[in-house]
């Protein structure tokens, strides 16, 4: 479990990085957190010529409210999320509820969500999360600057709309307000395993009645994706149990699983649907007020390992 | 000696071998932790093989098949010979006449008919067989040149099961079928016995392989000597047993061979072998001149090292209407993979068959089934884990059959403690047992009846999580019944100074030996425990030794150092006679001979004579039967399949436990392997004998998040045979634990799930297991 040989490059300015990468794009990649493509360099799966390490580049670490968006840049590491504070109301909820789910604490000390959405794999939380929300992928290239939403940006299992001279340089979520209700339940097998299946669901309700949904899904198809079906049908109806049960029978019926070792696509198609319902019920607790743990149940995260 | 102090007294800093404390904080040193090695150990301070430095040391690489069974047509190497750094590369072809073989580990057997060369010459038999060898000046050229090696490889049809192995007419060596071996143990029962019974019960159960993921995969480091020898670093359990084996198959002197064992991180099992890498190691570093080591990594020992399991099971129990069982028949195909390297493990299968229960008939019949998987051998419980398995499922079947409790049937059914010791019907002479006595314990611990009665509260409501209680009683074995593994070496020498060095012959991969066996010695001699240091693992030093498996260091290693302290303090008391006290005047307490007004420390005598104050011997010691009974809880969430276990209460009577805590950190250990194999380990294969995990993403292992709440007692029923009353312990988790969590859950999603007798859920169970179990689906049956 070596590396095959490659150069490295280690820029502290940003347009010398993408400057490094321009100039064999097809055989560089970029390292942030390193915590999947180091992984796969020492299986040889990976084998870049030139690792464009972005690590020294300033102020990329950084994460700011800029007006009703929470800008994360390309270094922030998953633990930046773990607590409620990094993002005003409900989005600082969901993304500290998120990110306690990725791997375990030495990935999340290093990994970073920036590198999660530029690899892309089709079981990742943030990915689930970033199309949930819609966020804006920024990506710095050699010609300047472009956003892409995320619903556009995932096109397959471990590939984006990326070119490979670009730097996913910048998320963009959009805040949330404090009333909206979040909720996140994901199912695997240790609490150190990857998800076989994840739910993000975001619900703004008025007088019990659902005004906007969004529910964002993790290993439901090739790609994260939105379960737009189940979305449609909760809007305009009451936040109760059945209606959430609904949801979850279209979000399954609607997802295209992939198979693997020990989660079939069978199955996995069931633990789409009840992870929605879950979700949703998560995101009505969040939306009453109750935030801390009386809301959920408690031992969710461990059940739905 | 069962007087021994419960819990550890403080120790001075060790004595021998020097370990580099320098940089150590000082609150960190040892005699504050606890355990003699856990400073350097925790501090980083350990020397493991991968942190030996020797001048001008290669590095080894192995090219490993990746086609599960073919003609091996080419090996093409040459380009990997050209990479800068590379030192050379091998095939088979290029070994020529030095190719070595792996020494059969039963000389004379059917294993011979299948040789396992160092490297594969005409055929690759499993996914992850070592093909061909570079060695480079570091590991990340070596790797540079395993990738450029080109392999011509035309497939053969694949078998990856034990069973349809055995019927192929596909055969994995020309000329003998796959069929490596076929045991019985036991009379067969006659139709007659299954005809009249009230009750019979058969089930089908399938042992997946599991991966026994030490956290150091195996190492080697081969140093030639500018004397003519060779110095071998290693991580290995039997490092005699290596050495002889590395002589036959290199055709050395014993004598040129020095094996030493530095410090391991942890075995299970699994490097108890001579493995061809090490072979091709040490040859190569021979022909070389030059040291040569070889660290493998993990996804090379996924599939490139030793699975454990590996066996599909069939068990019936005949029984009257009371359930008294009247007779059990266990058929075994265990899957031994490429090459039949351990058939010894099944054998332990067929004879524990009927475990802690009185059965008048027992028959099994095991078959050991070669197959294009990773070969099987010895993993943490090593055949008992997969005997336990089988007969404590169709157990609980019975009761299931008799609506009976399974407590109640189990207690029924028990080698009362008055038959001891009791001849099974397999041929096995059990020492002593309590079974009952710790099935009661187990029961109060996790208070049964409360929990009883809380399933039926559940099963009463319609939204609350469905939960069941397992049981798992079982007898295992420790220490070795056959008659040259059952002896064990050991020596003590006192020097001027009055201190005592032991040598034993077994070798610590994790066990606390280093801490355990000098705290027994200067007990035994009434001595402070720093007084005594400890050698083992280094050949030159110790002249003869069996090693550490089995569980049998303390029942054999620390048994043979008693022995040894005992004779010592005889020896010292001759000495006392020579210099003319009268021998009724001898007598010895704490370090001392003394007789009338004269007194001499063991010191005294080491300097009063030039004849070296010193005893050494082997001493003869029986197998064990260690027992006891594992209770699980589980809560199962039927709509994911999840499964939370509640509770698991382990009662375990190892005899005298000389160190309890050490002791409980073992079970510990051992029930977190158990979890694993219940709930998440396995080694799944395709259709093409390709092994579905090449990392712990793939190949799960459970972590300090998934240990559920541990209750951990004992009984105690002294080892009749030995002065200490110990009798092994290290392996009881991972037998007990299993059975204990499947009969749980199967309790949890009621009576449909064991489905008909053949068939219900198999290992492991995972959440889709467990779902698809919940919502009545066919699960595993076959």
């Amino acid at each position: 479990m070596k590396p095959a040989p490659f150069d490295y490059a280690a820029p502290a300015e940003l347009t010398d990085a993408v400057t490094a990468l321009a100039e064999r794009p097809e055989t560089a990649r970029v390292l942030a957190g390193g915590q999947s493509l180091v992984l796969d360099m020492h299986y040889r799966r990976e084998r870049p010529a030139l690792l464009v390490d972005i690590n020294n580049v300033r102020g990329l670490d950084v994460i700011t409210v800029d007006g009703h968006t929470l800008r994360i840049g390309a270094l922030a590491r998953h633990r930046a999320f773990e607590t409620p504070t990094v993002a005003p109301a409900a989005l600082g909820r969901l993304l500290s509820r998120v990110s306690p789910y990725i791997a375990h604490p030495p990935v999340r000390a290093r990994g970073t969500m920036a590198g999660s959405l530029a690899w892309a794999n089709p079981v990742s939380e943030w990915c689930a999360t970033a199309v949930a929300l819609d966020a804006g992928i920024e990506l710095t290239g050699p010609l300047g600057r472009r956003r892409v939403p995320a619903g556009d940006f995932f096109v397959g299992p471990f590939r984006t709309a990326r070119q490979p001279a670009e730097i996913l340089t910048s998320v963009l979520l959009p805040l949330l307000p404090g009333q909206v209700g979040v909720g996140f339940c994901e199912q695997r097998r240790t609490h150190a395993s990857f998800a076989q299946v994840a739910a993000v669901a975001v619900l703004t309700l008025r007088d019990g009645v659902i005004a906007e949904a969004r529910l964002g899904l993790a290993g439901a198809a090739d790609r994260p994706v939105r379960a737009h079906d189940a979305e449609r049908h909760l809007v305009g109806r009451e936040a109760e149990p059945e209606v959430f049960a609904q949801a979850g029978e279209l979000a399954a019926a609607g997802s295209d699983p992939l198979a693997e070792p020990h989660a079939g696509v069978e199955y996995r198609r069931h633990v789409v649907g009840v992870l929605v319902r879950r979700a949703l019920a998560q995101a009505r607790e969040d939306s009453n007020g109750n935030y801390g743990d009386e809301g959920r149940d408690r031992h969710e995260g461990r059940e739905a390992r | 000696m069962s007087d021994l102090p419960p819990t550890r007294a403080p120790v001075q800093p060790p004595v021998s071998p020097p370990p580099t404390f320098t940089h150590v904080p000082q609150g960190a040193q040892s005699w504050l932790l606890g355990r003699r090695e856990d400073a350097r150990l925790v501090t980083g301070a350990g020397r493991y093989v991968g942190d030996l430095k020797v001048a001008g040391c290669l590095d080894a690489a192995f090219v490993r098949s990746r086609v599960a069974h073919g003609r091996l047509l080419a090996v093409d190497t040459g380009a990997a010979a050209e990479i800068d750094g590379v030192v050379g590369v091998w095939s088979a072809a290029d070994m020529g006449d030095e190719l070595p073989v792996v020494p059969s580990f039963t000389p004379g057997s059917a294993d011979e008919e299948r040789q396992r060369p160092a490297l594969a010459v005409d055929r690759v038999r499993y996914v992850g067989e070592p093909v061909a060898v570079i060695v480079g000046t570091d590991r990340y050229v070596a790797e540079d040149g395993a990738d450029a090696v080109r392999v011509d490889i035309d497939p053969l049809p694949v078998l990856v099961d034990p069973g349809q192995a055995a019927a192929s007419s596909t055969w994995l060596f020309d000329g003998v079928d796959n069929v490596a071996d076929e045991m019985e143990f036991g009379e067969p029962v006659d139709d007659e016995v299954w005809q009249r019974a009230a009750v019979v019960v058969e089930g089908a159960y399938r042992q997946p392989r599991l991966a026994p993921t030490p956290m150091e995969p195996r190492a080697i480091l081969a140093v030639p000597e500018l004397d003519g020898r060779v110095t071998i670093w290693v991580s290995h359990q039997a490092p005699h047993r290596l050495q002889k084996d590395l002589a036959t198959a290199l055709q050395l002197d014993v004598e040129r061979i020095r094996v030493r064992v530095p410090d391991s991180g942890g075995a299970f099992g699994s490097k108890s072998g001579t493995f061809p890498e090490y072979l091709s190691v040490v040859r190569l570093a021979l022909r070389l001149g030059r040291p040569v080591r070889w660290i493998e990594d993990r996804a090379e020992t996924l599939s490139g090292a030793t699975h454990g399991r590996g066996q599909n099971q069939r068990v019936r129990i005949a029984a009257d209407e009371d359930g008294r069982m009247l007779a059990l028949a266990l058929e075994v195909d265990a899957d031994v993979g490429g090459y039949p390297i351990a058939g010894f493990v099944a054998a332990e299968t067929g004879l524990a068959a009927a475990g802690p229960y009185l059965t008048p008939k027992v028959h099994a019949r095991v078959r050991t089934v070669v197959t294009n998987t990773t070969p099987t051998a010895p993993y943490r419980g090593a055949g008992r884990p997969e005997q336990v398995y089988a007969v404590e499922r169709t157990v609980d079947l019975l009761a299931r059959r008799l609506g009976m409790d399974p407590a109640e049937l189990r207690r029924r059914n028990f080698i009362p403690p008055e038959a001891f010791p009791y001849e099974a019907p397999t041929g096995r002479r059990y020492d002593s047992g309590q079974y009952a006595l710790a099935l009661d314990k187990a029961l109060e611990l996790v208070d049964y009846g409360y929990w009883r009665e809380e399933q039926r509260r559940r099963r009463r409501s319609d939204t609350e999580r469905a939960l069941g209680i397992g049981l798992c009683s079982f007898a295992e074995r420790s220490g070795l019944e056959q008659a040259p593994m059952a002896h064990e070496w050991a020596s003590l020498d006192v020097t001027p100074d009055g201190r005592v060095v032991a040598r034993i012959g077994t070798c610590s991969t994790g066990q606390s030996h280093e801490t355990v066996f000098p705290e027994l010695v200067a007990h035994t001699l009434g001595i402070p425990a720093q007084c005594v240091s400890l050698i083992e693992g280094d050949t030159d030093e110790v002249v003869q030794g069996i090693g550490t498996f089995g569980s049998r260091s303390m029942q054999a290693g620390g048994s043979a150092l008693h022995q040894a302290a005992l004779e010592l303090i005889e020896e010292a008391k001759r000495r006392a006679v020579r210099m003319g006290c009268a021998e009724p005047d001898v007598g010895y307490a704490d370090g001392t001979v003394s007789a009338g007004e004269r007194s001499w420390t063991l010191g005294d005598l080491a300097t009063a004579s030039p004849e070296p104050l010193r005893v050494e011997g082997v001493y003869d010691n029986a197998a064990a039967f260690p027992f006891g009974t594992y209770v699980a809880v589980v809560e199962v969430d039927p709509e994911l399949g999840n499964v939370r276990v509640l509770r698991l209460v382990a009662i375990d009577d190892c005899g005298v436990a000389v160190d309890p805590e050490i002791v409980e950190d073992q079970t510990i250990g051992a029930i977190v392997q158990g979890i694993g194999q219940a709930l998440y380990e396995e080694m799944p294969y395709d259709n093409q004998g390709t092994p579905q995990a090449d990392g712990l993403l793939g190949y799960l292992l459970p972590t300090i998040g998934e240990l559920p709440p541990l209750t951990l007692d004992t009984t105690v029923t002294p080892n009749p045979n030995t002065a200490l009353g110990a009798k092994g312990a290290g392996e009881a988790g991972c037998i007990g634990t299993p059975p204990a969590i499947v009969n749980a859950v199967i309790d949890a999603l009621g009576q449909s799930v064991a489905g008909t007798d053949i068939g219900g859920v198999q290992l492991p169970l995972t959440p889709e297991t467990c779902w698809r179990a919940a919502a009545g689906q066919e699960v595993g049956a076959r």
